[in-house]
């Protein structure tokens, strides 16, 4: 067995400067839930198949279940936690409130946090370019209408709010 | 939680090389990871060093050079759907890119892992393969550049050292009159595992007339094959329906002998007419009847 050193690591985790320092053999998923308290991340698959515990590193998502804890350093990550200031909700989760897409909520901050990816780049989707955003996304329960068309609510919601500043 | 491990994260190619070749074996080294923290929580490795180069941005690049297309064996598969030089003939290597896993595997997976990891379904490899890729393997001492198809092993895997790192991938840009493309059989559109895939590349004379095709498969075998048979009944010709027939047929019969008595033979002897249609048929338009639309 080899003895593990801890690799330091600074990242920025919603925000706020994260230093710590890590055994190499944890996952990011298991930092950000066990060490950090930010459980709103699920662990599904463990396998990169589900999407349940997608994070944005740098704007992008990513599974949290795939990546090693030490792969953090010098990376920004934002957690479904991070969207928006305590107790205030982001435009895509009013939007999945709204439209009925979370039933378990098991998939849904994975799902916010892709959608968030999506709708900052490309700012008013059509359906089949929401639907391959989400497709590394699986849900059990809704069938995915709700969620397509939560995306796209968030999407107008998103642009009248961008009208009205 | 995983086995134990020590991590490395070298700052520059140079000191990852320095540091591959002095610390002990087992070794691994870690790209992307969408391959290699599933085998480690599996219990399928037990490396007693993981040394990360995912940082290492000089490897990232895509870049055009001299004729040549050299893309970063860093490059995640989303890096290369986008970028102006996979658009026209070269579109194949971003249509495969783009199919493989779900969007957050694209975002973390690397095309060098993909070549490096040689699975028999790695989707990356039968395009690059069509298009004669080489790759650059650099290690302490010094460096080599091998052809994709001879790096990759009869019977699977790659042949590469554990002290190497493979840096860049590389093919010779397509001349304008050319076409390409590529196709993908999964039992669904996101995440699944290619049961076939096919990569073509045509060139042409000046008189629209096939100077040179190239057809290769994955998941037929240990590594993509290309259909010699099929490549030599398109050479000289023009494009056009009745030809596309005699060439799935002898698709169909050279993955039959390839397959031998597998269980998936007959499955795969027949789908793959359908993938060979459909390759050639979207690299090329004329291969269609007229009203046929290619799905």
């Amino acid at each position: 067995m080899v003895e593990m050193k801890p690799f330091k690591i600074i990242s920025k985790v919603n925000g706020s400067t994260v230093e710590l320092g890590v055994n190499p053999g944890r996952r990011l998923i298991d930092i950000l839930r066990e060490d950090l308290g930010l459980t709103g991340t699920k662990e599904g698959c463990g396998e990169g198949e589900c999407g349940a515990c997608t994070v944005l590193i740098n704007g992008r998502p990513v599974n949290a279940c795939l990546v090693l804890a030490p792969e953090m350093n010098g990376k920004e990550i934002i957690t479904i936690e991070g969207l928006t200031p305590e107790d205030e909700l982001h435009p895509i989760q009013e939007a999945f409130l709204e439209a009925g897409a979370v039933q378990c909520g098991f998939c849904t901050p994975g799902m916010i946090l892709t959608a968030k990816a999506l709708l900052d780049k490309n700012s008013d989707p059509d359906e089949k370019a929401v639907k391959t955003a989400i497709s590394g996304n699986l849900c059990r329960c809704t069938g995915y209408v709700k969620i397509v068309a939560a995306i796209r609510l968030a999407a107008a919601k998103l642009a009248a709010r961008e009208g009205s500043i | 939680m995983l086995p134990s491990f020590n991590y490395y994260q070298p700052a520059s190619l140079q000191e990852a090389l320095t540091l591959l070749a002095s610390l002990p074996r087992p070794k691994k080294l870690l790209a992307g990871g969408t391959d290699l923290v599933p085998a480690l929580r599996r219990g399928e490795l037990y490396p007693a060093n993981v040394v990360s180069i995912s940082g290492l941005s000089e490897m990232k690049e895509i870049k055009m050079e001299r004729g040549l297309i050299l893309i970063g064996a860093l490059a995640a598969f989303s890096d290369l759907v986008c970028p102006p030089c996979f658009e026209g003939a070269h579109r194949l290597v971003a249509e495969a890119a783009g199919q493989i896993g779900g969007p957050q595997i694209r975002n973390q997976g690397t095309i060098g892992g993909n070549i490096v990891n040689a699975s028999p379904a790695g989707d990356m490899l039968p395009p690059l393969v069509a298009l004669g890729a080489r790759v650059r393997l650099c290690r302490e001492a010094g460096e080599r550049a091998v052809f994709l198809s001879d790096f990759l092993g009869d019977a699977g895997g790659a042949c590469i050292a554990p002290e190497e790192i493979l840096v860049e991938v590389s093919f010779p840009a397509l001349p304008v009159n050319a076409a390409g493309s590529f196709v993908k059989l999964g039992r669904r559109n996101s995440l699944a595992i290619s049961r076939i895939s096919a990569a073509t590349v045509i060139i042409y004379d000046s008189y629209g007339r096939i100077e040179e095709a190239r057809l290769a498969l994955g998941s037929v075998g240990p590594k993509p094959v290309r259909v010699p048979s099929a490549e030599a009944l398109l050479k000289g010709q023009k494009p056009a329906p009745d030809l596309l027939e005699e060439v799935v047929a002898s698709v169909g019969e050279a993955v039959g002998v390839l397959l031998g008595s597998r269980s998936s033979a007959s499955y795969k002897k027949a789908a793959v007419r359908g993938v060979a249609r459909q390759v050639l048929q979207k690299a090329d338009p004329r291969f269609m009847n007229s009203g046929e639309i290619n799905g």
